[in-house]
């Protein structure tokens, strides 16, 4: 019964992980997805990508996320792997200023390649190296307020923020697909059809998946 | 080439003997990629020489391996690059290097003694191939086209610096004005003239471009095949950078790619072994003289030079040469998975299915193969082995990779597919 459970989910929302080279987009997926950190990683070439099964709002939510290459190279390649996708985390390092001033340029590039209403959020990665911090939280926090975006700083070392993040973005997609699914309904109803079929899934799915271990 | 008809033929055919069906397929697979030289030869003709004894063989009855046909196109294009220090007889199939171009560290006394060394592998040393290569390496010439095809199957360790060597300046390298191991010298200075010029210049006078290189570059050294801690030291790394950055700078139209720092690992690990011993893991540069380390940064940017020449267009803007071979890598598998060659098809065609179904696309994971070579998909020490049969195909290499990626796909899918069927029968 067990390695059915992965399979049981309600939503699979599609994230990407998009910023420069080095700021540790890998090692956020691996902290997230297998709990794992490798101070050396190798670069990533073209993309790769994980999945984990979550609760968002009580419902079971597969999130799959792929990691990107950061070189301007993979840009050809890489861009098609936005369609589809409902959720970009943008990620810079703390420590390299420059990686925080592309982040304009990472922008331009969704808009010009990713659905119009896909959810954005900043993570200033690498919080554990404070001491060589190159970017103040306020500043990130400012970018954020200024963009529309959502923001953390995170730490893929440590462990900080990391699951917050994901979270944080699952449930404002969740929030925007459901409110979409609910309109929906709403129009089913006008047309006089009942919609409440969905809702009785909801306990046995979300009891199974607590039992998950595959994936922890 | 003309699929649908090839496998039309090939449903009458079905009360035939196998073999005969064998060979109806290898031809399909050859018509398949058909080039001006098929990668695949090599695999596809042992299979026919078990099983057809007279079939493709057209050439001296004393090469050990059989060489399909569309090897004389292969070997007459060799011929033409050949220049200098290379020689051909009348016969095409013997293009010959002068013997006295060899490094003269790299003696046959020397090679004979270190037959015995202990950590040599165990396949590609056995005596009597050591025995082939010494005697193939000690005539007066050495013929390119038997050293090839020794090389193929795998070169003892210790004389890989020489037959890299040979293998790669002798036949291809005169595009690059290397004729012969004195000019190679020659270029060891044009290196470092190079590195002068192009790195060790303060920043001030390097454009902006050339700043983000070097800093994309500086970024992948230290994550160049991390799990061997040897590329992690000072010295490596600031070889790794000098080789990357000038064939970055020399190389305008591609630059620096993510990936190319990983190509540069196995030249450093081949030619280093002239003058370390034992285990990469225990090498320590610092047991190197300065100059000999130059000499090695040179050749292995020149040979990085040599082998990605061939592949300018995997590493420029959108790679289109690896999506080029990504698309025929699935053409392939595809193939092999859904022709009616039922002993192939049987094992891997479950997992073939549920790829289909699942939607996994082939750039989504044998773009990193074709990158990278396949360096990170195997350990450290087997990687020389497998250049090994990298540098014998010469020119064919990019389309020779479909081959081997699509041979280790199937493995995995073939393996795959065990599971899955042991797993299924036992839940019924």
């Amino acid at each position: 019964m067990a390695h059915r459970v992965d399979h049981e989910y309600e939503y699979l929302f599609k994230i990407v992980l998009i910023g420069d080279s080095g700021v540790g987009k890998s090692n956020i997926l691996s902290r997230y997805t297998r709990n794992e950190f490798c101070l050396e990683s190798k670069s990533t070439i073209g993309v790769e990508f994980a999945t984990r099964t979550l609760q968002v709002e009580g419902k079971a939510v597969k999130a799959q996320i792929w990691d990107t290459a950061g070189q301007e190279r993979y840009r050809a390649i890489t861009s098609a792997y936005y369609r589809g996708a409902v959720g970009a985390i943008l990620v810079y390092d703390i420590t390299k200023r420059q990686t925080f001033d592309n982040v304009q340029r990472w922008l331009r590039e969704l808009r010009n390649h990713a659905d119009s209403n896909i959810v954005l959020m900043m993570a200033g990665n690498k919080s554990d190296l404070n001491h060589l911090r190159a970017v103040s939280e306020q500043d990130g926090q400012a970018l954020a307020e200024k963009e529309g975006l959502s923001f953390l700083e995170t730490s893929a070392l440590d462990a900080t923020n990391i699951q917050k993040a994901f979270q944080t973005i699952l449930t404002e997609v969740y929030h925007i697909v459901s409110k979409k699914a609910l309109a929906a309904q709403e129009a089913k109803a006008n047309a006089s059809i009942p919609g409440q079929g969905t809702t009785i899934n909801v306990a046995e799915t979300s009891g199974n998946t607590k039992k998950g271990c595959c994936s922890t | 080439m003309n699929n649908n008809n090839s496998r039309g033929e090939e449903h009458q055919r079905n009360k035939e003997s196998l073999d005969s069906r064998i060979n109806q397929t290898l031809e399909n697979v050859q018509g398949l990629l058909k080039g001006r030289s098929i990668p695949g030869k090599v695999l596809l003709t042992r299979r026919t020489d078990q099983l057809h004894d007279s079939g493709l063989q057209e050439q001296s009855p004393t090469y050990q391996r059989s060489v399909s046909h569309s090897d004389a196109g292969t070997s007459d294009d060799m011929d033409k690059s050949l220049e200098g220090g290379v020689r051909n007889t009348n016969n095409s199939n013997s293009n010959t290097v002068v013997n006295k171009s060899r490094s003269s560290k790299l003696k046959i006394e020397k090679a004979a003694n270190e037959v015995q060394s202990s950590e040599m592998g165990t396949r590609a040393t056995d005596s009597a191939r050591v025995t082939k290569f010494s005697r193939e390496l000690s005539g007066q010439t050495v013929i390119l086209k038997r050293l090839r095809e020794l090389a193929w199957s795998g070169v003892p360790p210790y004389m890989c610096p020489n037959v890299w060597r040979l293998l790669l300046v002798s036949s291809e390298l005169s595009d690059l004005g290397i004729r012969d191991m004195h000019h190679l010298r020659r270029k060891r200075v044009e290196y470092l003239d190079c590195v002068g010029q192009f790195y060790d210049i303060p920043d001030t006078e390097q454009s902006a471009d050339e700043i983000s290189m070097l800093r994309q570059i500086s970024l992948d050294c230290p994550r160049t095949v991390s799990d061997v801690a040897f590329f992690q030291q000072a010295q490596v790394q600031k070889s790794l950078k000098h080789i990357l950055y000038t064939w970055a700078i020399r190389h305008p139209a591609s630059g620096f790619v993510q990936g190319i720092n990983d190509l540069v690992t196995p030249f450093l690990g081949v030619f280093l072994l002239e003058y370390l011993a034992g285990s990469t893991d225990s090498w320590s540069m610092s047991d190197m003289p300065s100059e000999k380390i130059s000499d090695i940064e040179a050749d292995c940017y020149w040979f990085l030079s040599k082998l990605l020449d061939g592949m300018q267009n995997h590493y420029t803007f959108a790679q289109p040469g690896i999506q080029r071979l990504v698309f025929k890598l699935k053409e392939l598998v595809s193939f092999i998975c859904l022709s009616d060659f039922s002993v192939l098809q049987l094992l891997p065609e479950p997992v073939y299915r549920h790829m289909e179904n699942q939607g996994l696309e082939y750039l989504q994971f044998a773009f990193c193969w074709f990158n990278c070579l396949f360096i990170r998909e195997i350990p450290f020490h087997l990687v020389t082995r497998l250049w090994d049969t990298y540098l014998a195909e010469g020119d064919a290499l990019p389309d020779f990779l479909v081959y081997i990626f699509a041979s280790f796909l199937l493995t995995v899918c073939t393996l795959a597919s065990f599971v899955l069927n042991c797993f299924t029968s036992f839940h019924h």
